[in-house]
């Protein structure tokens, strides 16, 4: 967590870790897991629109509609919520319904803005996504074809990777047109879109795969202007990555205390093995690493709230770093906790799980590096 | 205390005294690297005169006690000074100079005697005193409390006989502080004193250590029952520990900027020596030295924000400073060693064969040969990771052999251990 957070920020964390323990607990989590649990629709939305009133989904948007969160620095607010959800491992498009907020809020119509964006803000539908093709490429328009047919665009093929797509009302959705980088808001329900959900490594989510199939795509769902959706991507790639990148922290947070807590508990060879020095340099490394992460997390934060001139280059830095060490941290987990490990019963395996896939979401570490070499010009 | 100036006045005095005093530094000049500094008393004169002038104009000492030759005013006018100099050069006293106005003289201001202190400090801040640390021995490195040289009471003096090493330009000091045992009945870290030590009295012969890079800034000492008057003991006798604590968080960062004010690195600004390497190993587009190129980019953004979350969680976790500070010592120890590994992965050939004057092959080498230096001194990899692990994650500490028994015996159970089945 930022040592620097402000009163306000304290009372917005205080107020979500309520709001996720009486609504969305670890245990009702696990019971999802295990399918044991419902978490049905109804409850579903009522936690949704509870989390809209604390404020997940404003501070992006114009200030009318709650924008720029309780600090003057939204998006900083944002990965406050982002962290502690990470934490406790909360499903749902939070990351995607923000950055389409924020995409609306920049590039929406006034239809748009009018229509849409108020109930995304006030959590009573949500937004998904569409960026990735299923093998992860996070350029922009991969995996979509799109062509000019009746006075829009048609548009066909696979976007994957979409973090709770089922659940979506709306879908953002870049493609590449003829033009170049074109972005639409479509509902999830349109003719020729099906949502389907694969099996995958995370347990608390659903990493969705899109299929279009002659997907009619009015001018009047184009966000932006056709063509001309370069800036924007960027833009939203780097708000992905700071809210990613904010889950992910909160996640590696929470199971490296669960192992630390373990290592002063687990007794061997008549001591605590978190006295041995083969544990102990290795929890220390892990540590400086999770203190890395919110490090960069914070950095990044500030520099593409301010929209520096490095920013997109500040979220690719925190990305990498921040997955790398997600990953790191998990199996330095793995391995202190030995034989409980193995157990699916066990929570790390949840962690494992869901650190692994942040790593990768919004563009791997070695992608983002790639990406950091290109911008700036090597 | 007298009224301190207003900052925003005293920036416009600092500056107008540095335009009409110091020369502009010459930006085109890269810092030395270990094995290129200075090596011979000589070369020292005209910065010592420098320090000098700095002295008497009352910009030495900003924030150092009044009574004692500093100027009595606060850290913020010492920032403001640093700030406004540092387009100038200021005087160049290389590693003792460092240790001088660094570690050794907060120590000494915090433990030193009234009588102690105003007889060194005015020299030391005139540049008539310089100090170095004869702290590590050859046989207590990490375990810093393991001190073997010994110090007896004799009159009016105490006499030193032992050896001292890693002692950076010990060659042009003219004090040493050095810690000695003064009691072997006592535990460990009960017995120990420290003494400030003149370089040049008899007995002390100093000696360069050749290193790793073919340079000689380190030295080793021999004292052979060297006499220093009981006036020069710095604390309290048996005392020394307490002061060596000081000393260390000084070390670590706790108590300089350093982390805090890390200069911030571009991101979007790739430090163009790592695309020239890659150019002459004819690795530019090589996806594989890209990505080398762009982790230790990385690396260097990621140092920045480590120093501003260090000095956040000083301010706030409630943590022992010296814990947190090794979050950066550790961060730096690991960062080094891997940078230049990389550096060695992108060049390939450039390292490993260069024709003479070729200076990135060189550069690369001498980096690749320092990369260790923070990696092992001031407190190695693993006691910061001791550190980590005991003093903010709350870890238990491995059981003693030697906590609460007299050194001597320890000392004897130890020789014996390698027998023991």
């Amino acid at each position: 967590m930022d040592p620097d957070l402000s009163h306000d920020q304290r009372l917005l964390l205080e107020a979500t870790e309520n709001l996720i323990r009486s609504s969305l607990s670890p245990e009702v989590v696990r019971s999802l897991v295990d399918g044991t649990g419902e978490f049905p629709s109804s409850a579903r939305s009522a936690y949704w629109s509870r989390g809209a009133e604390l404020g997940w989904f404003a501070f992006l948007a114009p200030e009318e509609l709650g924008g720029g969160g309780v600090s003057g620095r939204g998006l900083c607010d944002a990965a406050v919520f982002a962290e502690l959800r990470g934490r406790h491992l909360q499903p749902g498009c939070f990351v995607d319904t923000n950055v389409t907020v924020a995409a609306l809020t920049r590039e929406g119509t006034a239809g748009q803005r009018s229509e849409i964006l108020p109930d995304l803000v006030a959590g009573a539908s949500s937004a998904a996504w569409a960026m990735a093709d299923p093998a992860g490429d996070w350029s922009g328009g991969a995996g979509l074809e799109c062509l000019p047919a009746g006075g829009g665009y048609r548009l066909s093929g696979l976007k994957g990777l979409v973090v709770d797509a089922h659940l979506a009302d709306w879908l953002l959705v870049t493609a590449e047109a003829p033009e170049g980088p074109t972005q639409f808001l479509l509902p999830s329900s349109a003719p020729g879109i099906a949502v389907e959900m694969l099996d995958g490594l995370d347990l608390t989510r659903s990493l969705c795969r899109i299929r279009f199939e002659s997907v009619q795509a009015g001018l009047s769902a184009v966000v932006g202007t056709p063509g001309g959706a370069g800036p924007a991507i960027d833009a939203q790639l780097q708000t992905a990555c700071v809210l990613g990148g904010a889950e992910t922290v909160g996640a590696m947070q929470h199971l490296f205390d669960m192992s630390v807590r373990y290592s002063k508990d687990r007794i061997a060879f008549g001591r605590p093995i978190g006295s041995f020095q083969a544990l102990k340099h290795q929890l220390a490394d892990t540590s400086l690493a999770v203190e890395t992460s919110h490090a960069c997390l914070a950095g990044a934060a500030r520099a593409v709230e301010a929209a520096d001139e490095g920013a997109a280059e500040a979220a690719s830095l925190a990305k990498s770093l921040i997955g790398d060490a997600a990953v790191e941290v998990a199996h330095k987990s793995w391995q202190l906790f030995g034989g409980i490990s193995y157990t699916w019963e066990h929570d790390f395996h949840l962690y494992l799980r869901r650190l692994t896939a942040d790593a990768s979401l919004y563009g791997s570490p070695t992608w983002h590096r790639e990406r950091v070499c290109r911008l700036a010009g090597v | 205390m007298s009224a301190a100036p207003d900052l925003e006045s005293y920036r416009r005095q600092a500056r107008d005294w540095l335009a009409a005093n110091l020369e502009a530094k010459d930006p085109g000049k890269a810092a030395d690297l270990r094995g290129g500094g200075r090596e011979c008393a000589e070369d020292y004169r005209p910065e010592r005169a420098l320090q000098k002038r700095l002295h008497e104009a009352g910009y030495a000492g900003i924030d150092w006690p009044a009574e004692y030759g500093g100027q009595g005013l606060t850290a913020e006018h010492a920032r403001v000074f640093a700030e406004e100099a540092l387009h100038y050069r200021l005087p160049d006293l290389g590693h003792a100079g460092g240790t001088t106005y660094g570690p050794v003289g907060k120590t000494l201001v915090r433990h030193g005697s009234p009588a102690f202190l105003a007889r060194h400090l005015p020299r030391i801040l005139a540049g008539d005193e310089l100090f170095v640390q004869l702290f590590s021995e050859p046989s207590a490195g990490s375990d810093m409390a393991g001190i073997m040289t010994r110090a007896e009471r004799d009159g009016d003096a105490w006499v030193l006989t032992g050896s001292k090493i890693w002692t950076s330009g010990a060659h042009y000091a003219d004090y040493g502080m050095c810690l000695a045992r003064t009691d072997w009945d006592a535990p460990k870290h009960r017995g120990l004193t420290w003494f400030a030590v003149p370089m040049r009295a008899r007995g002390v012969s100093i000696h360069p250590i050749r290193e790793i890079t073919g340079g000689a800034e380190f030295c080793q000492e021999f004292l052979d029952e060297v006499r220093v008057s009981a006036d020069e003991v710095i604390g309290e006798v048996d005392q020394g520990w307490s002061v060596a604590q000081t000393m260390l968080l000084v070390e670590r960062g706790a108590g300089r900027d350093d982390p805090v004010n890390m200069p911030a690195v571009e991101p979007h600004r790739i430090d163009p020596f790592l695309l020239r390497l890659a150019k002459a190993a004819g690795r530019d587009q090589d996806p594989v030295a890209r990505q080398a190129i762009a982790k230790i980019h990385a690396a260097e953004w990621a140092r920045a924000q480590i120093g501003i979350r260090v000095g956040g969680l000083m301010r706030t976790s409630g943590r022992p400073p010296g814990g947190i500070a090794s979050y950066w010592k550790l961060s730096e120890g690991l960062r080094a060693p891997e940078r230049a590994r990389l550096l060695m992965e992108i060049g390939q050939g450039v390292p490993l064969a260069w024709d003479p004057g070729d200076e990135d092959g060189e550069h690369i080498v001498r980096e690749y040969l320092n990369s260790r230096v923070w990696s092992i001194a001031g407190g190695s990899n693993e006691m910061q990771r001791n550190a980590i692990g005991e003093q903010v994650l709350g870890l238990p500490r491995e059981p003693s052999f030697d906590k609460g028994r007299p050194f001597s015996e320890v000392l004897r159970s130890a020789r014996e251990w390698t027998t023991q089945d």
